[in-house]
């Protein structure tokens, strides 16, 4: 019989060991408690003994290769049984549903605990209590004055009312439930025939994967730490639109062609360069400002897997074909999940181009500790007013949330209205093209 | 023999050890004879062979993946064979969780010892050990509930009974070691404390730990009679904790014992303590071995070994393997069951939760 040892989890929730000696090869006899290979891991470097007796098939992996937890190690012929006939897996010990690893300084000195499968797990509330059994009047149930009145007004027994309370006290949720109960009942009674039960699960259960974990810890992060504070525009772009129009027929010769991204990377980057203190960061430890002399902007990408935010680096160094040629890279990389640290790292601002989905103005979360993120919503005709007449006019809303604690409702109206003269007159961008320019 | 008298000599306040053999196993005074018969030393020799293999066996399960964090007794075992044999059955054992030998001889099966690390909680019912606490894993916490056990048994006035309860040295760190020691103190309560001084909490070493001359001087602060002890000298940790039974149990109350000892291997499966002392101290702890010592005694008294090593080791090997596989086969546990050994009749809020769990793995498994 052949038996396959996967390498164990020793440490209290490792991920992966090291090969740092094999004492077996292919064709040796071993004793059940003999060792097989020296592992390096996180926690500890110590060998690995053999849970069986018999003949090494197969190792795998050779000096200095990672082994994921969970791999197989050796494949051992156990004794009496010939050849594979057989293939037995070493988790076929009773294994618990999974553990959790618990920090050594505070109750895993000696143990891990157990938990629930992956995916199962309490709800906080009172959702998801099971069926309560028929309501049994109890002498007197636990209730507030307060419960007990309103349990009066809807004229219902509060003895009746099973509790969900702490040690079974009638809340006023209860009673409102109850009381609808009650009215459903009423309403269906004429009608003679038992509605079936319905037994679909009331909820599904679904690991979190290692991205939706980030975006849940940096956002709760910047909404706790960041003062928000949002603005909204809209700005006419006729003259954008045309200018876009006007280069894109030019670029579909070199087979390039701009969306409106990079005029408001540009825009941004350029008013970025007139106002600092937008892009800085709050040092509060230090009781200081961080002012960042490089303009990298964050581009808020909506991935398969969830939100990635990578970076335009030296964005107010660059040309608009630059800008384009780096956005698409970054859009393919994303699209693929190609994007490394490098390129999602160093962002000193962020924009959002939700409107590319739809919507109109929204409420940015800040890239916390940025100061700042730029939202575009959907490019849309609206009938405006010019030189007294209704014309038509093409409006790009703007929504843009900053961290007032650095930085105040003045200076952040005079960086939009600067954003927004550029893209209202695309070629004020040009006059500053390459200088140091402060308007 | 430790008497009312000769206890006196070794006095913690002048940092005295109580030590009857050298490293080598020679008695350190020509004239000492222990109390125990040839064939009981041997039966000793045998009960340490025995915890020592299946100590290292169960390291040995879990590097295979078969059982979870698991902390060695190695190198400190003397101290458990000698409380196992000062213990009674109507004793209380109140354990750490680095006391291997004493649990097996108060009854506790290894069967039971591996399902306990593998997770179970039906590890920590003892079939056979009624009066076995089950680990209580914050450091110290156990202490109070031996000193409440002392103090019930002199409010029951139960006779010839006492409490053997153990902690380590980093134990006396933690505020449940000094209230326990002042109530057992002034309740005079029949407890005995042994703190298991391996001289490492984890990996802070015990000049780290406390400024005190010694570990037993904090029992004298709290008017305990205490005593520093050899913890690698079986016959001296016999003696000491026979001397301390007998006072629990004659009226004068609590006694703590510190005994100084070495753990030869990890604070746990998941440490290397390779990275917090050196390849000499272990050198230098490895000779005094408390198998090696009990050895050369036998040796020296000319008493022979009950079988070759190797043999008995071969035949305990089988007999453990037996044992772990009990665990291996035993039922799963419910998930569910961490709700049940808390109340003898579960609070709403507790069978709320019970039920929400159920209802959210997909019924009882």
């Amino acid at each position: 019989m052949r038996y396959i040892f996967k390498f164990p989890d020793i440490g209290e929730g490792l991920e992966e060991g090291k090969i740092i000696e094999w004492y077996v090869q292919k064709g040796q006899a071993i004793a059940s408690g003999d060792p097989l290979v020296k592992m390096e891991t996180d926690k500890v470097v110590t060998d690995i003994p053999s849970p069986k007796a018999g003949v090494i098939a197969i190792t795998y992996g050779g000096i200095g290769d990672i082994v994921k937890v969970g791999s197989p190690l050796v494949e051992i012929d156990i004794e009496g049984v010939d050849g594979v006939a057989a293939q037995v897996v070493a988790a076929e010990v009773p294994a618990p549903p999974s553990t959790e690893a618990v920090d050594e300084k505070g109750f895993g000195v000696v143990g891990t605990i157990e938990v629930a499968g992956d995916g199962a797990y309490l709800p906080a509330g009172d959702e998801g209590i099971s069926a309560a059994p028929a309501p049994t009047p109890r002498k007197k149930a636990l209730a507030t004055p307060v419960a007990r009145a309103m349990a009066k007004d809807y004229g219902v027994d509060i003895n009746l009312i099973p509790g969900s309370g702490p040690a079974g006290r009638v809340m006023k949720r209860d009673i409102e439930r109850h009381a609808d109960s009650v009215r459903l009942k009423e309403a269906a009674a004429p009608v003679a025939h038992e509605v079936p039960a319905d037994t679909r699960d009331d909820y599904r259960y679904e690991a979190l994967s290692t991205i939706r974990k980030t975006i849940a810890k940096n956002m709760l992060r910047s909404k706790q730490n960041a003062a928000h504070m949002s603005v909204m525009d809209e700005v006419e772009v006729s003259e954008l639109v045309a200018a876009r129009t006007r280069l894109n027929a030019v670029l579909a010769k070199e087979d390039i062609r701009l969306s409106y991204l990079p005029f408001i990377i540009k825009a941004v980057a350029r008013a970025l360069k007139n106002h600092p203190v937008l892009n800085a960061e709050l040092d509060l430890d230090n009781e200081r400002i961080i002012y960042k002399n490089r303009i990298n902007l964050g581009i808020a990408m909506d991935a398969e897997d969830g939100l990635v935010v990578p970076v335009i680096r030296d964005a107010d160094t660059k040309s608009l074909v630059q800008i384009a040629q780096e956005l698409k890279s970054l859009i393919d990389k994303a699209q693929t999940r190609q994007l490394s640290l490098s390129d999602l790292k160093g962002g000193t601002f962020s924009i959002t181009s939700f409107g590319s989905i739809g919507g109109y103005f929204a409420v940015p979360v800040i890239n916390y500790p940025q100061v700042g993120i730029f939202g575009i919503g959907r490019l849309t005709e609206k009938p405006i007013v010019k030189d007294k007449q209704i014309v038509i006019g093409q409006m790009l809303p703007i929504s843009m949330s900053v961290d007032h604690r650095i930085v105040d409702g003045g200076e952040v109206t005079r960086f939009l209205n600067e954003v927004l003269s550029y893209l209202k007159d695309p070629l004020l961008l040009l006059a500053f093209e390459g200088v140091n320019h402060e308007l | 023999m430790l008497n009312t008298k000769t206890i006196d000599k070794y006095s913690p306040l002048a940092d005295k050890l109580y030590q009857l053999i050298d490293d080598s196993g020679h008695p350190l005074n020509k004239n000492w004879k222990p109390e125990l018969s040839p064939e009981a030393i041997q039966q000793a020799y045998k009960d340490l062979l025995f915890a020592r293999t299946a100590d290292l066996m169960a390291v040995s399960y879990q590097r295979q993946g078969r059982m979870y964090t698991y902390p060695p007794n190695l190198g400190q075992e003397a101290i458990h064979i000698a409380a196992g044999l000062q213990i009674k059955e109507q004793d209380w054992l109140v354990p750490a969780f680095r006391e291997l030998g004493t649990w097996l001889a108060k009854g506790v099966s290894l069967k039971e010892v591996f399902l306990y690390f593998k997770g179970h909680e039906d590890g920590s019912r003892f079939e056979n050990a009624p009066r076995v606490l089950p680990v209580s894993v914050p450091i110290s916490s156990q202490l109070l509930h031996a000193s409440g056990l002392g103090y019930s048994i002199k409010y029951q006035n139960e006779k010839d009974t006492a409490v053997f309860a153990f902690v380590g040295d980093g134990g006396t760190s933690e505020g449940d070691f000094h209230e326990a020691l002042n109530f057992a103190a002034v309740w005079e309560a029949p407890v005995i404390f042994v703190i298991q001084n391996n001289q490492f909490a984890i990996s802070v070493p015990i000049e780290m730990q406390t400024k005190s001359l010694n570990l037993a001087v904090k029992g004298i602060a709290y008017g305990i009679p205490s005593l520093k002890v050899d913890g690698n000298d079986f016959f001296a940790i016999y003696d000491a904790l026979r001397y301390a039974r007998e006072q629990a149990v004659s009226g004068k109350g609590a006694f703590l014992i510190e005994a100084l000892t070495f753990r030869a291997g990890a604070h746990t499966t998941s440490d290397d303590p390779s990275k917090y002392r050196s390849a000499e101290l272990e050198e230098a702890w490895a000779l005094k071995d408390p198998l090696k010592r009990l050895k050369g005694y036998m040796e020296y008294a000319g008493f022979p070994l009950p079988a070759p090593e190797d043999e008995l080791i071969a035949s305990f090997k089988k007999l453990i393997d037996k044992e772990f596989e009990a665990a291996e086969n035993y039922p799963q546990y419910r998930l569910d069951d961490v709700f049940d050994y808390m109340y003898a009749e579960l609070p709403d809020e507790l069978k709320r939760q019970k039920q929400n769990l159920i209802n959210a793995i997909g019924g009882v498994k």
